[in-house]
Parts: C-alpha cells; structure tokens; sequence
C-alpha cells in the first residue's frame, strides 16, 4: 500500500513537471508544445551496468519516453543523429546548497556578552543551532549563474539544504533548470540533514563538539519524549518538526575520518544510519569506516601540493600533510577496494570546473569507471528513493541526460549538451567543424606561409608560420563557421593584422585589413590532413605505483602496521614491584598474553620468548597520568554551569602525536578530563596510550568519572568584565548550584522509578531523559566518580559537606593545591588528592599553593597521585614525582606510586594497573636508569604486552621521517614544475590544552593573549 | 655536620613570619667550608675539597691539603655534601611579578613598541614572595627582563637577597632586549579551535622599523653633546660600544641568522640569541660568528609534530658539543624559575653533556654572556663567595636540597613562605620533621 501511494505522489509530481504551471496566467498566447526528440545513432549509457551501441532515445514532455536499439520515432519528432557521440543520464549530487540563502558563521566574540537563549522568535526549541524546522523547499530559489555552473560538468539534480546548525531540517531535491522553482522543485522533504556545526547560532551553548554531541543526542530523546505525550506538556515547534524528520533519509556532514565514526556512532544509539559526507581521509582508517555500514559523500577536494623550494619554508609541513597530498586522490579508489558504498559529491571544490580532473585523477588511481559513475547517478538517487526519477535512462524518468563527445572517463572526452527536464542546455557547439590540419595561405593571392590547427575540434589551437622562422599565435574566434582572426606580423613593428573568413569545404576565405587600411583578400587551403599525435606517455607526478604506504596512526611517528603483543622476558633488571615485596633486584619478569605472567628470580623463558637484558636497568609500571587533556579535540564545554552530560569519549584524537610522546616519558594511561569551565563539567575519558589504535579501542568505558570544578574559573573571575553573567560568580553560588543540580537529580531518579514500577504504563508520558541529570543520577547512584578541580580550602570543605549531606562522594580532588590544609577532613572520608608538585602563583588561589602539599597529605593518609595538566609535564612525570622526596622527604618507593598506583587506584583500576604482579596488565616501562632520576629515559613503553615506544626504533623512526618527507618533498617541486598548483607550506595543528583553556580566551600555555 | 646545620637552624626563629626574612648580613669573619665535594664550575670537580672565603671573595679553593689560618676562620664541616657555583637564572621576570592574574602585581611589560629606556633593574622587587622559593633550589642570581614590543626595555642582573634593588644588583643595565617578528606566523580559528602556522607576511615592515631606531640610535651614539636629548637612543649607546649586550628573542633558524646578520651589519658589538628553539639547525654559524645563546625552557614539547620527541632536551647538548655557548633559562616563568636546575639535569640525562658541563650552562656561561664572570660563575679564587651546599647532586630533584647558601659570603636565610606554611601544617598535624 505504501509503495503504492509513493507511486502515485511520484506521478503527481511528473505531472505538473513538463507543462509550465498551470495555475498561472499566461502574458500572451499559450506555448505548449510536445516537446518531442529523439537522439539516435548514440552510444547510450542507460545505467553503469547498461550500454546501448546505436541506440535511440525518444522524450517527450521532458520525460523519457523510450530508450533502446529499436526505438520508433513518430513524426512530428526532433530527430538528432549522435553517430559517434555518448549519452549518459546527468549527474545527481546529495551534498549541495543550491538555491539556498548564505549561511553567516556566527563569529562569537569571547569579549562580549554570552548569549545563554535562542534569539529565534516564536514557540521553537531553547537551541538556536537546533533547526528541525527548517525547510530547503520553502528556502528554495533558482540560481541559474549556479546551475549554469553545475550543469557545464553533467549535473542535472541535486539534493539541497541549508547548511545551518546541528539539525538542519529537510533537504529538497531540485532539477537544475533555468525555468521557475515551480518547476524545478521536484520533492520537497526528501530528507533529514545533521551536522555537529552550530552554524549561524550565536548561542553560547554548545561551544565545544562534545557539547554539540550531547546536543543531538538529547534532541533524539526530547522529540521522543515529545511524541510519547510531552507535547501535551509543552509546546514545541521544533521538537514536532524533528519528530517529521524522522523516516526520511537521514545525511549527516562531517569533516573527517574521525567525524564519520563520531556522526556512526551517534546514528547507532538512536537505530538511525546516517548517510554520512565524509572528509576525503577514510583510507587512513578504512577498516573502521567500513564497519559503520555507513555509505558515505566523498569530496573530490585533493589538497595542492606545497611549495617547498626553501627547505626551512618545507620544515613548517607535517609528514601527514604530505602525505595526505600524495594519497588522497586515491580514496575513492580504496573505498570501492574495500567496497564501502560512496556517491562523489561537487561539493568542498574550490572550483567546480575541477570535477572532471579529479574525477579523472581518482580513476587513474584505481577508482574502477563503472564505480564513479554509479556514485555519481544511480547510488545517490536509490539513496533518495528517486531511482525511478533521475540516475538511468529509462522509460518515464525525468529527462536528464548529457551529450558528450566520448566515454566521459575518457581525458578529453567532452560534454556537448546537458538536458533538464527535456531543455537542452547547450555547453559546446556539438557539430563544431573539425579545421585541424595544415592550410596554405595566400594574400592577394600570393602565398604567404602556413597555417595549423591542432587541439581539439571544439577546442582548436592556431599557430601561423609566416615565413621560415616567423611562428605566431593568433588571436581567433569561430562563431556559427564565422571567423576572425588577429595577429601582428612583425613584432617590432607594431601593428596589427585583421582578417575576416568563413568556411567552405577544405577553405578558409575571406577579406582583411593590414596595419596601413590597406584592404586584401586572403585564403588558406587544407594541404594536409590532422594526424593525432601519439599520446604522451602521463608525466603526472601522483602515478598510483609509487605511493608511500600508509601508517596508523596518519601521523609522524605512526606504524606501517599496528605493533602486536609479545611473550617477553626481561631478565637481571631493578623491578619496582608496588607490592609487598618493593624493589626487586636481579629480577626477572615474564610478559604473555598482555598479562604480567610472573615475577622472579631465574625464570627461563618461554619458546618463541623474546629476552631483553634488564641489566642496570629498572622495570616500573607505566605512569598513569590522573589528569590530562592530550589527544582532544576540545576540552570545555563552559556555556553552562552545569555540562554534565558532554562525554569527552566523543572527542578523543587517536592522531595527536602527544599520544606518542607521552609514551616516550613513561606514561601509558592518561584520563582525558573536561576542563574547569563549569562548576560541574563533563564525563571523562580514560584511555591506555595504544599508539595506532582508534579512539574506541584506546577508551577504557569501565571507567566511569566526571570532572566538577571549583574557585576562580567556576565563577569566571579571570574572564574579563563581560564574563558576568553566567550563574554562579561567587563561591557561595557554587554551592548552591551543587544542591540544586543533585536535588534535581533526586527528583528524577525518583520520577524513573516511579514510571518503571509502573504496571499499566499506557497513557502515561514517561519522564523525559535527561542526559545531564543521567550523569548526576549515576554519581549518586555510586556508578560515576568526581574528579573536582579544586585550590582553596573553604571551598573543597564545602563540597566535601554537601556530598556528605547529599549522600555522594568526592572521589578525588584534583590541583588540590591547598589540600594540605585540610588532609584530615579528606583522610576522614577516604578523598584522593592528585596535585601538581610544585605549582603556584600564576592567580590568587594558588597563592598558599606549597610543592610539600603531597608529602603533608600523604603522611595524613590520603592516596595523592601527582598528575601534569600538560602535554609536556606529562612526559616528565618521573621527576615530578621525585620532587616530592626533595620537598617532604617522602620515600622513594611511595614517590613513585604517586605516579603509577596511586592514580590507579583513584581510578579504580588498581585491579589490573599500578603494580607488578602476575595477573595485571603488562603496561611496563623499562627505565635506563633510576625512574626517579632526571638522567632516566626508557628503553621501552609496553601496553598490554605490546611495546609502543621503543628508544631504539624510535631513532629509525626519525630517519624514515626524515627520508619519506624528502621523497615526498622532491614530489611536491616535480609537481610543480609540472604546472600543478601549489599552496604556501603552512600547517595546522589542534590545540595543545590545559583545563585552565576557555575557547578563545586563553592561549596555548605559556603565552600571554 | 648535621648539628651544625641544626644548631644554624635554629639562629632563624621559628616563629611564624608573616614576610619574606631579612637579607642576609655582610660577612663578618672568614669561612671556610671543608669535607665536601666541591663543583667547580669549570668542569673541575675536586673531592673532599676546602672553600674559603673572607669579606665575600673567595681566598682559596682546593684539596683537603688546602691551607689557611684556622685560628681566624669560622670551620663548617659539610662532609659528604656538594659545593656548586650559586645559580643563574636568565632572561627571568623574577621580582617584575608576583601573582599572574593581578595586574597590579605585574611590571614587566610597558606601552609601546620602542621601549629602549626602560629598566627592569628600579622595578626588582626585592620583597616578592617568589624570590625566597627560587634561592632554595640554588639560583642566587637572576637577571630580571622586561617583556613585550619590539624594543621591550633593558635587563640588570639581581643576587636573589637584598634589601631593595640597589642593594641586591649585581650587574646593572647588562643589555637592551629586541623581539623578532617570527619568520612564521601563527593564527588560531574559533572555529575547529586549531592553530594554522604559515609565513608571516608582515614582518619586514617590523624589521625596517627596527633598522631605523637602531641606525639613528647609532649616529646619536656618536654626537658628544646630542640634542635635542632622546631618551630612546640614548639608552640604546652601549651597544655600539659593546658595554651592553643586545639580546634578541628569535626562535626560527631564519630568524637566528637572519637577526645576527642584521645586528652585525648596524655596529652592533654583542648579540645574544634567545629563545633559540631551531639553533641547532645554524649551530656551526652560531659558533663562526661567536654569538651565544640562552634557550628557552627546554622543558617544552617539541615545536613540530614531525620532531625527535626529545629534541628540546637534547639540543644543549648539541650546540654545547658544536662549539656554541649556550645558557639554560626559565624566561618568564618566574614562578618556575626554582627548577632551573632540573633543565640542566634533563640536558644532562637526555643530551650528549655531561653534568659537569651541564651545570656550566646555569652557572659559568651565562655569567660570561652577561659579563659577569669575573666576580661569579665559577668557584675560583678572587670571585665572589656565591654558592650553595647542596645534600648531594644539585641537578637531581631528589638530592637538590639546600642547606646552606651564601652570596658575597653573607650566609642567607633560607626560610620562605613555602616552609612556613609546610612548618604551620606539620605542627597542626603533629608530622615528623622530614625532609627540608
């Protein structure tokens, strides 16, 4: 039944298509006409499966009224003989914004007030970036500078939007056509677009892509709520109009590999698969891509290569963006290797005239042609459901279609004709005379040299050999096989020759001005015939074969192939145990399975036992950072007081090279935590440094915690004088925005469990989900644990009261700086402390800041581990955690659990981290020296029983660095001198953050703003 | 010897201070110190060694066969312990502010571009609360720096006690300090929040700025009565006559090369590279042109993603064996400054330096570079008494403890704010004394 009323509002949109509107007046006698062609002798590409050699096409009234070899062609037909000449069906891009008005980036300054509501009027939802309602059919104008711009590379529809915020309401397919929108709008609400980019909103909230996340995915759950009764609570346009979107295909824009699995994984929480446009960087992670089951808008936007002359200019490149230069031509091609469904999207081109190159350079590099044209017609109209309107050539579909000189693939092949909705829109002059060859002139009929025509015949090149040695190009245009033709004879002499002509069969002939007036005829005879020139052998520099290979992560330092467990031995070494047992000497420790297998004296390895020598060396457990903010793409969501729901597990950057580095110093977990925007921030992500690995294989997800955040940046005390108008600005109102966020979670839980003892539940609106009141339900719930940000001392012995009055608990307190004077009060109610060693004086609650702070709290009982906040301090932890002998004289054994089982334990994972003993987690770290000494570095960084960082092969790493950038480099000048464009050697890099970092407001560390 | 060292802790009153405790008081007898192991700061290391040192200047350094009148002199047995060469911090805004988010606390940057005249040595605060922390790691010397402009104002180098700026300056106005515009530029998008780093286009028009200040201050060098009169370049008169260093901040090889030969080319006597982040790349031009450098916090990541990942900590080492004087500084992280130490420790551990050498670069080089070398840098007879007895290996953070410090003989007071309030909750806990 359904398909059936399909069928039948398709046919109702066919019919209003080839008759001008009906319900309009007419200026003037009625036009109609039947509109009736037939195209015969073509080779007739009616779907990338399908080609017809001699075929017909027969329209009539811009529909497609037959196609075969067999094809009568009633009278009263336009008949065109394509011998010799392709029809293909036009083109359809899904990722467009045609017709659409300009999308202004809202600019937020962070020197101006926040904007904490939605400045749209009306009963629409508390978002601004969140548009449901936003139709592109309503928005829709035709645009014919645009169209002309599309239709001149085969495109013939396209499905727009507006390309504005996060839920970017429905898309509507529309034909390229000069004739009015009535016409052109052929469906609207053909789909649903989703984007985690706020646009135009100039809302504070979200201002972080976790928040952007938590946006979405609450919106799902309100539209929800909303259908199942809320809309009797509340009135929302919004939510009504997402709730419409829903059964349409659903789009989703991302910027990167990293964005598809993101945008996947959101689609898997809610049973929705997007269709996803990606970034043009899925060969670096095909295998994860792939297991999205997503299909996937490739851009064709190959990056330029950079213009590295000056080699200190090259030295500003990162390998990956050379890289990535050299094999980003080749994703289409390894996406269909991997047969990952994709269509080819226009869009993200600079210059659209460059499709066809890049088309033509993605076949080179292995896309198979069948595959393109697939991506480019009948894949993206099936995914539209408009595969019995436009995409193939068949009977009663729209008559879209190109005529083109060749195989379209073909370099050189061109597109003569491209018909919307049965109009041509001519592009080049189909039966443009072909003059090439060799011609004799004659002036006043004497000869008067040579003239050759070479090029192509709609395309021709003109070279006039005057006398022996005299070679000219003229100036020539041919119009409608009339001629003009300009040039000066004598180039010191200036002056200009004119000549007008036309043809005739074999003859050029005409009348013409010299320089002095003096008026003359001239003509130039064919004396020989064109010859193609044997095509050169392709120079292009991107030749598929001699591609570099492809390295995980995409990013210096990454490995051709993901580095694997081990059986490991490491004989005769200082083995720092954690346990009881302390500091072993001439130890030995056995590695299998990613486990600690065991720990002793004399143990002979296992066959196939790799042996290290650990001889003066010592053997630690991997540092376990308790606060870090390295491989994020963003650490603040601080528009509200309260972010609870934003997961920093959503952002996490498997590329960044600090993964790495970390590694080089000894770390080999790190928690990533939100920053220290908010009173209560966002959930943490703790992750195990796997070099390589994707954000989802690294993310611990039994780690359940949350950063809450207390003093100067809670009440936005450094942010300038705008920054007074987010709740709270006082530590009295930090308070209280604890109890009324935990009292809220109260009532919540409780409405949930209200709702689920329910026996009969029809008829009753279940509670909305609220993803931040989750997150608070959890903590209290002792299933989430808090890691506060936190200096002065009344206001962590505030904290600590309202948990206890609440009834949760403070996990750990991090910074901590004045925890010292209140070690008892946490020792008390077992509170962890993780705090820098020795920082101080940077703002006034740091003031007291002392480096004995985790000596003293130590010694009254508290688990302190010491943490860095800082890429860079993170890879020197091992001294950091040494200043706490020279500041306190603590031991050196519990010196350096402030860094290993400490932090394990305020994690929780002192069950499989932290020590060295049989049963744990092989993240070990083989030390050449004291691990608390400044001298030491390790030898090796072993996660799991894989080694991750190894000194040895970390100095070949540096030579293959260096070599294949110089490979790359010496590409990059050939790729130039070969006439490819080039951009100025510039590099991006994602932030480097602390938890101090409000977007926008404070730079990178150590420099001043 | 740990008597002594009680019996001295207990002459500094345990009460609880509310400031920063007195200088020090001249030295009224002659000291010796014997039993440790004394680091030169040469690259000598003498073993069971004897200091002495009488109205602040050192008389004799040596062996235990070291002779001088016992009967005079006050004996202080620090068997086992470590003699260094007191530290020097450079390029420090140690005493120009305290707390970094209070604007009052704050003088080290003035308004303007061209900020020849103005001096960081009338705005050392001898009071700060910092400079107490940063003595007890061993740096009893810092040179305080304004920030910021083009010309952003001249330096003078400070003992870390005293009772007011003129008292604790050890050298003053040692040179005029220039900010080259960067070869490459850096801009941060709002938008994916990420940093594009491409060339800088705007840089030359700085450079002609700069080349017309300096050539004018040049030509005004010369004239015997100048008038009108020009604050700006007058201040600007010692580079001409090497009298004062010009120390430019410049980071990418381009800019190294680029402003030594722009500095050459103007009359300019002696220039100092800081910052240096890429030296390594011009080390043999650094060397052929005798031009040093102070390197900025080498506890930093490396500026691009394609770099050894140690290549910070390496690249004293580097230029050290390249012939290249290089100084180890905690530029404007004042508060950091107390792990000076531990930059030349990581030198040691990561770079092709040995400690020894290691330790040059925060004692003996920079005294050199500043021209201060004849008084300190080094423990040799004739330069000041400046030093520290250390539990063990100053370059370690486990055993850079200091028991004692002495500036120009005068032994200081070691209490700060930091053991005040490690002593305040000790006692509230009833802790044991542990550690220093």
């Amino acid at each position: 039944m359904r398909k059936l009323v399909w069928t039948l509002a398709a046919w109702l949109t066919f019919g209003t298509l080839s008759y001008a509107q009906q319900t309009f007046p007419r200026n003037g006698a009625y036009d109609e006409r039947s509109g009736r062609y037939a195209f015969t002798n073509a080779t007739i590409v009616v779907d990338p499966q399908t080609t017809l050699q001699k075929g017909t096409l027969l329209i009539e009234n811009g529909l497609i009224k037959e196609v075969g070899t067999n094809v009568k062609v009633p009278a009263g037909t336009v008949v065109t003989d394509l011998k010799g000449k392709y029809i293909y069906p036009s083109l359809l891009d899904l990722e467009s914004d045609y017709g659409m008005p300009e999308v202004k980036k809202a600019r937020q300054s962070f020197r101006s007030a926040p904007q904490l509501e939605s400045n749209k009027k009306g009963a629409y939802g508390w978002n601004q970036a969140i548009q449901p309602e936003s139709e592109a059919a309503t928005l829709f104008t035709v645009d014919t500078k645009r169209a002309d711009e599309l239709r001149k590379i085969g495109f013939g529809t396209v499905l727009t939007h507006h390309h504005d915020g996060i839920v970017r309401g429905s898309g509507a397919l529309v034909a390229l056509t000069n004739e009015s929108a009535n016409q052109a709008l052929l469906r609207g609400a053909a789909s649903a677009h989703y984007s985690l980019d706020k646009g135009s909103s100039t809302q504070n909230y979200p201002n972080s892509l976790m928040g952007a996340v938590a946006l979405l995915r609450q919106t799902y759950y309100d539209a929800d709520w909303f259908a199942k009764g809320g809309s009797n609570q509340e009135n929302n346009l919004s939510l009504k109009a997402f709730g419409q979107l829903k059964g349409l295909p659903a789009f989703f824009e991302t910027t990167d590999k990293l964005g598809v699995l993101r945008a996947d994984k959101i689609g898997d929480e809610f049973g929705v698969q997007y269709i996803i446009r990606s970034g043009g960087d899925e060969y670096q992670r095909i295998d994860e891509i792939k297991a999205t089951g997503a299909t996937l808008i490739v851009p064709l936007a190959f990056p330029d290569a950079f213009d590295v002359n000056d080699p200190w200019d090259a030295d500003a490149v990162t390998l990956a963006e050379l890289k990535h230069w050299e094999l980003a031509p080749g994703n289409p091609a390894a996406l269909a290797r991997a047969n990952v469904p994709f269509t080819l999207t226009t869009s993200g081109l600079r210059n659209k005239a460059d499709f066809w190159t890049r088309v033509r350079t993605a076949v080179e590099f292995g896309l198979p042609k069948e595959k393109a044209l697939e991506a480019l017609t009948t894949l993206p109209a099936r995914l539209i459901k408009a595969e019995n309107q436009v995409g193939a050539l068949k009977k009663g579909m729209l008559a879209n279609f190109l005529i083109t000189s060749d195989d379209l693939f073909k370099n050189g092949s061109e597109i003569y004709e491209n018909w919307v909705q049965g109009k041509a829109y001519i592009i080049k002059e189909m039966n443009a005379p072909d003059l090439r060859g060799t011609y004799d002139l004659s002036f006043a009929g004497k000869p008067g040299g040579k003239l050759k025509v070479t090029g192509t015949p709609s395309k021709p090149e003109y070279q006039l050999v005057l006398n022996d040695s005299v070679t000219i190009t003229p100036k020539v245009s041919l119009t409608n096989q009339l001629m003009t033709v300009t040039y000066q004879p004598d180039k010191k002499n200036p002056g200009t020759v004119r000549l007008t002509g036309w043809l005739s069969a074999r003859e050029l002939q005409g009348e013409g001005t010299l320089p002095d007036g003096m008026p003359m005829n001239w003509k130039a005879t064919l004396a020989e015939a064109y010859t193609e020139p044997v095509a050169k052998t392709d120079t292009t520099v991107r030749k598929p074969k001699e591609l570099g290979k492809l390295i995980y992560p995409f990013a210096g330092f990454g490995n051709e192939s993901k580095p694997k467990a081990e059986t490991i031995l490491v004989k005769n070494a200082t083995v720092w145990t954690n346990e009881a047992d302390g500091i072993l000497q001439n130890a030995d420790v056995l590695i299998q399975n990613g486990k600690i297998a065991r720990v002793g004296k004399g143990l002979t390895a296992p066959a196939g036992a790799r042996t290290i020598d650990g001889t003066g060396k010592h053997l630690t457990n991997g540092i376990i950072d308790e606060h870090s903010h390295i491989a994020l793409f963003a650490v603040n969501e601080g528009s509200q007081t309260s972010s609870a729901e934003v997961r920093m597990s959503d952002v996490i950057n498997s590329e960044d090279v600090n993964i790495y580095r970390q590694l080089a110093g000894g770390v080999t977990t790190s928690q990533l935590l939100h920053g220290s925007a908010n009173a209560i921030g966002g959930q943490s992500a703790v992750i195990k440094l796997k070099w390589g690995a994707t954000p989802t294989e690294m993310w611990l997800p039994e780690a359940k915690y949350i950063k809450f955040a207390l003093g100067e940046n809670v009440k936005q005390a450094n942010w300038g004088d705008v920054a007074r108008v987010r709740f709270p600005q006082t530590r009295m109102g930090v308070e209280q925005v604890y109890y009324d966020h935990f009292i809220r979670a109260k009532e919540y839980t409780k409405a949930w469990q209200e709702y689920n003892a329910l026996k009969n539940k029809s008829g009753v609106t279940p509670p909305r989900r609220d993803l931040e009141l989750d997150a608070l339900a959890e903590i209290l719930k002792n299933e989430r644990f808090i890691t506060c940000h936190s200096y002065v001392q009344s206001e962590i012995n505030m904290l600590l009261h309202v948990a206890d009055s609440l009834g949760f608990k403070v996990n750990t307190l991090t910074h901590i700086l004045e925890g010292y004077k209140l070690a008892d009060k946490m020792a008390e109610r077992g509170v962890g402390g993780s705090t820098f060693a020795d920082w101080w004086a940077y703002k006034m609650e740091v003031e007291e800041a002392i480096p004995y702070n985790a000596a003293l709290m130590s010694r009254e009982g508290v688990t302190v581990a010491i943490n860095s906040d800082d890429a860079e301090m993170a890879r020197r932890l091992n001294q950091e955690a040494a200043k706490t002998v020279e500041f306190g004289g603590i031991s050196e054994i519990e010196a350096w659990k402030m860094v290993t089982l400490n932090p394990a334990k305020l994690l929780h994972l002192d069950n499989r981290m932290g020590s060295i003993k049989a049963g744990k987690d092989a993240d070990l770290v083989l030390w050449n020296n004291h691990p608390l000494s400044i001298y030491a570095r390790p030898d090796f960084t072993m996660i799991e029983g894989t080694i991750y960082f190894d000194y040895q092969e970390d100095q070949k790493k540096q030579e293959a660095i260096a070599k294949e950038k110089a490979r790359l480099i010496q590409k990059s000048m050939e790729a130039k001198a070969g006439g490819a464009s080039t951009q100025a050697p510039q590099t991006r890099r994602t932030r480097m953050w602390h938890c101090e970092d409000v977007v926008g407001i404070h730079a990178e560390h150590g420099e001043k703003e | 010897m740990k008597k002594i060292f009680l019996a001295l802790l207990a002459l500094v009153p345990l009460s609880m201070q509310a400031q920063n405790p007195a200088p020090a008081n001249p030295q009224s007898k002659p000291i010796a110190l014997t039993g440790a192991t004394i680091h030169v700061g040469n690259g000598q290391v003498i073993e069971n060694g004897i200091i002495v040192f009488d109205k602040g200047v050192i008389t004799a350094v040596g062996g235990s066969a070291t002779t001088f009148d016992r009967n005079a002199t006050e004996v202080v047995n620090v068997a086992g312990k470590h003699i260094f060469p007191g530290l020097i911090a450079m390029g420090t805004t140690v005493g120009l502010q305290e707390v970094a988010s209070v604007r009052a606390t704050l003088d080290y940057q003035e308004v303007g571009d061209i900020n020849p005249h103005v001096r960081a040595l009338i705005a050392y605060n001898t009071d700060s609360e910092i400079i107490p922390t940063i003595r007890n790691t061993g740096v009893l010397m810092a040179q305080a720096v304004p920030q910021g402009g083009m010309v952003s104002g001249s330096s003078s180098v400070f003992n870390t006690d005293g009772w007011n700026w003129e008292d604790a300056v050890l050298r003053k106005d040692d040179g005029i300090w220039v900010n080259w515009p960067a070869f490459l530029a850096r801009s941060f998008s709002q938008e994916d929040f990420s940093i594009t780093i491409k060339r800088n286009e705007k840089r030359q028009e700085i450079i002609n700025e700069l080349r017309r200040h300096l050539v004018e201050a040049k030509a005004y060098a010369e004239e015997k009565a100048p008038s009108p009169m020009n604050l700006r370049l007058a201040a600007m008169k010692g580079l001409f006559d090497g009298s004062t260093n010009l120390y430019v901040r410049a980071g990418y090889a381009k800019d190294i090369v680029e402003s030594i030969r722009f500095a050459q080319d103007l009359g300019v006597k002696k220039v100092v590279i800081v910052g240096g982040d890429e030296a390594y790349k011009v080390a043999t031009y650094l060397k052929d042109n005798n031009v040093p450098v102070v390197l900025d916090p080498i506890h930093r990541l490396p500026t691009r993603a394609d770099d050894d990942v140690y290549l910070p900590y390496e690249q004293p080492g580097r230029l050290h064996k390249a012939g290249v004087k290089v100084a180890l500084s905690y530029n404007d992280e004042w508060w950091r400054t107390r792990n000076l130490a531990f930059l030349a420790g990581t030198a040691a551990g990561f770079g092709e330096i040995n400690k020894e050498e290691a330790l040059q670069l925060i004692t003996l080089i920079p005294a050199q570079i500043m021209g201060v070398d004849k008084q300190v840098g080094s423990l040799e007879k004739g330069k000041l008494a400046t030093l520290v007895v250390a539990k063990g290996d100053i370059l370690d953070m486990r055993t850079n403890v200091v028991e004692l410090a002495y500036i120009k003989g005068a032994q200081i007071n070691l209490d700060d704010k930091h053991k005040r309030l490690y002593q305040k909750y000790k006692d509230k806990y009833g802790q044991d004394d542990l550690g220093k």
